[in-house]
């Protein structure tokens, strides 16, 4: 095996040897001590990220495997973003009672992360489908983790049978793409499909199929229906990581594959229209509905739908600048999310309750987890000088020079809708008080892997806002790798 | 030829009839066996496209190892009788009014663009005659190597969830 084929599969054999050590090590350790497993994962994690940023670096964009996976810096950039996901994750997971004293739970974490690494780089459906698969499962499990809990259960069959669902459509997608065009491969559908006498209409039934796959996954409406259920009843950490690095995944496989093998030149039917549309339903419908959530996880669902809805923006503009933006903005949002999240973890670890109205009095009973909401929300909102803003700055920018004013529009009436209830959170946060108690009776204590992770995402967020031209031009030559 | 396309309508019919035999059928065992008629006649289909291999493949792991696990599945839990179930008013209507659409689909594509099935490309090489099981293993661990090792992956990924969600933890109520 010649160096750069196992530099293209580094961080994913890393993570399986990983998997694996906590396997054979957790039984080894006494029950009180299980909770290492976390710091184990996390600490391992983190040594994964610095090996492959020092020895997994792509050059050239090189297909390795037989043509399965494409090494380039786009799936790089996204491999890197899933592992930092991971390892805040595991740091999120390890209070959470009956998850985070399981072995099991940390090795489905890496399984499901490893099988995101594939999603972006698969370049051949074979694969493709496979890495998607090896992604979703143990997401399933780890949404229905905690048996005993009705609601854990019932979101972990709601997010296996839309899932098993929506991958069986999607493969009857793939079947018909390998039908028309005789290969699996991405890079050999595209000249095929430049080339083949596939009539426009079989052609947009066939990336209709593909799409409502890759819809799951990003939550797209209309198939977005699993996701406030199935992020409310899972274990809160477990619900962050689907809305953030499994929703990146699914960004990542839509990019490679309208980009590359239902590219716009030549014969190629033009789909740009059906996904504004679909851009502009999501994040209405995510917004809108959004402000009638009375639980903080079934708002934090509505409203990672809409943001689902903005990402599309940065696809449909269909340009190097449009996909720069699209990365740019995954980077700001699973930062924002996974810190929104785990916000959600902590108080309801405490407090026993996902209620919005239960969050009165926040900012007396722990100033500083108020304060790392304000950041959250805040960016999550759109306002600078967080994350958040700069992103939908780009997005915006990239669907106005691909002369799709209209759709720019109606994504900044849309953030101005998501500005007046991530407000109506904060209001509570730190203008309610709570009824006829000293809030300061009642401290919300952080526990350091709590801490750690809020720290790091909260000063991500301020770092993104602030210092955005590093990620920027990274993320731009991660776009690059698709033009 | 003709007797590949006779071949082929009357096992297309078994198919589609022991299919819908599993579904309708109250009795959980004789959906199982059903399902097996099914996994045989679909591995009859490869025959005729000229891939033995699978179609060997179909009737020992499908038919034979899997169908029995389901039926030893079934027997043990005594679940043969479903319950009855209550059936939704809106249910059947709009199964109707699918499955005209469906027709319709099948009609229009059968009758008026019969012509494009043309456009249906082969794949570049047949690599699954049973005479060229070597290729077919060469396929499998050459350019197929990653998929095939993710898949012992997924596989054991997907034994540890079952056990995780069926598995009690010690000092848990039953």
């Amino acid at each position: 095996m010649n160096p750069t084929t196992f530099a293209a599969i580094l961080p994913e054999v890393l993570l399986l040897v990983l998997g694996i050590l906590i396997l054979v090590v957790e039984p080894f350790w006494k029950e009180k001590d299980r909770r290492n497993t976390g710091w184990l994962t996390f600490g391992g994690l983190l040594a994964i990220l610095v090996v492959s940023l020092l020895a997994g670096r792509p050059g050239e964009p090189t297909s390795v495997f037989g043509g399965t996976i494409r090494f380039d810096w786009l799936g790089f950039f996204f491999k890197m973003l899933f592992i930092f996901a991971a390892a805040m994750t595991s740091l999120f997971m390890m209070d959470v009672e009956k998850l985070g004293r399981r072995g099991e739970s940390y090795l489905l974490l890496l399984a499901s992360t490893l099988g995101m690494n594939l999603m972006a780089s698969a370049s051949d459906l074979v694969m493709l489908y496979l890495a998607i698969e090896t992604t979703s499962i143990p997401l399933y499990v780890l949404s229905g983790f905690i048996v005993d809990d009705e609601k854990s259960t019932e979101s972990g069959f709601k997010y296996l049978l839309f899932g098993a669902m929506t991958s069986a459509v999607m493969l009857y997608g793939f079947s018909l793409l390998f039908g028309f065009t005789g290969t699996t491969n991405l890079y050999e559908i595209a000249a095929a499909v430049a080339g083949a006498q596939v009539s426009t209409v079989t052609a947009l039934g066939v990336i209709a199929l593909v799409l409502v796959g890759i819809g799951f996954k990003v939550s797209l409406v209309p198939f977005h229906f699993w996701a406030p259920d199935t992020y409310e009843g899972a274990p809160t950490p477990v619900a962050g990581f689907l809305s953030t690095a499994s929703k990146a995944a699914g960004f990542a496989v839509l990019v490679r594959l309208f980009f590359i093998a239902f590219a716009k030149n030549g014969l190629a039917p033009d789909w740009t229209t059906g996904l504004a549309a679909l851009a502009t339903l999501t994040m209405t419908l995510g917004n809108l509905v959004a402000m009638t959530q009375t639980n903080i996880k079934r708002l934090l669902a509505y409203s990672s739908i809409a943001h689902a809805g903005y990402v599309m923006i940065g696809v449909v503009a269909f340009s190097n600048l449009g996909v720069t933006s699209v990365v740019f903005y995954l980077i700001a949002y699973i930062l924002t999310n996974l810190a929104a999240f785990g916000i959600v973890a902590v108080f309801s670890r405490v407090a026993g309750s996902d209620k919005i109205s239960d969050y009165a009095g926040l900012s007396r009973r722990s100033p500083w987890l108020a304060m790392a909401m304000l950041v959250a929300f805040l960016s999550l909102a759109g306002m600078p000088p967080f994350g958040g803003f700069v992103a939908k700055v780009f997005v915006f920018a990239a669907a106005v020079k691909s002369d799709l004013v209209w759709l720019a529009v109606v994504g900044v009436i849309n953030s101005i809708l998501g500005v007046y209830y991530y407000l109506t959170v904060l209001k509570v946060v730190y203008l309610y008080r709570m009824e006829g108690e000293a809030e300061e009776s009642h401290p919300i204590p952080l526990t350091r892997p709590y801490g750690i992770a809020l720290v790091v995402l909260s000063l991500g967020v301020l770092l993104i806002g602030t210092l955005f031209a590093p990620w920027f031009s990274a993320s731009g030559a991660a776009a690059l790798n698709l033009f | 030829m003709t007797v590949d396309l006779i071949l082929f309508l009357i096992l297309a019919l078994v198919a589609v009839a022991t299919a819908a035999g599993m579904l309708f059928s109250r009795n959980a065992v004789y959906s199982a066996l059903f399902l097996v008629l099914n996994f045989a006649s679909i591995a009859v289909f490869y025959l005729l496209l000229g891939a033995p291999f699978i179609a060997m493949a179909q009737i020992t792991v499908y038919a034979g190892a899997i169908m029995v696990l389901f039926l030893f599945v079934i027997m043990l839990l005594g679940a043969e009788q479903l319950a009855p179930i209550k059936v939704l008013p809106w249910q059947r209507p709009l199964a109707i009014g699918l499955a005209a659409v469906l027709v319709a689909e099948t009609a229009y594509l059968l009758i008026l663009r019969a012509k494009p099935a043309a456009d249906i490309i082969p794949p570049a090489e047949t690599v699954n005659t049973l005479g060229e099981l070597q290729r077919l293993g060469m396929a499998l661990f050459n350019q197929y190597l990653l998929p095939f090792e993710v898949t012992s992956i997924l596989l054991l990924v997907a034994m540890v969830g079952a056990i995780v969600l069926t598995k009690r933890e010690k000092g848990e109520r039953e």
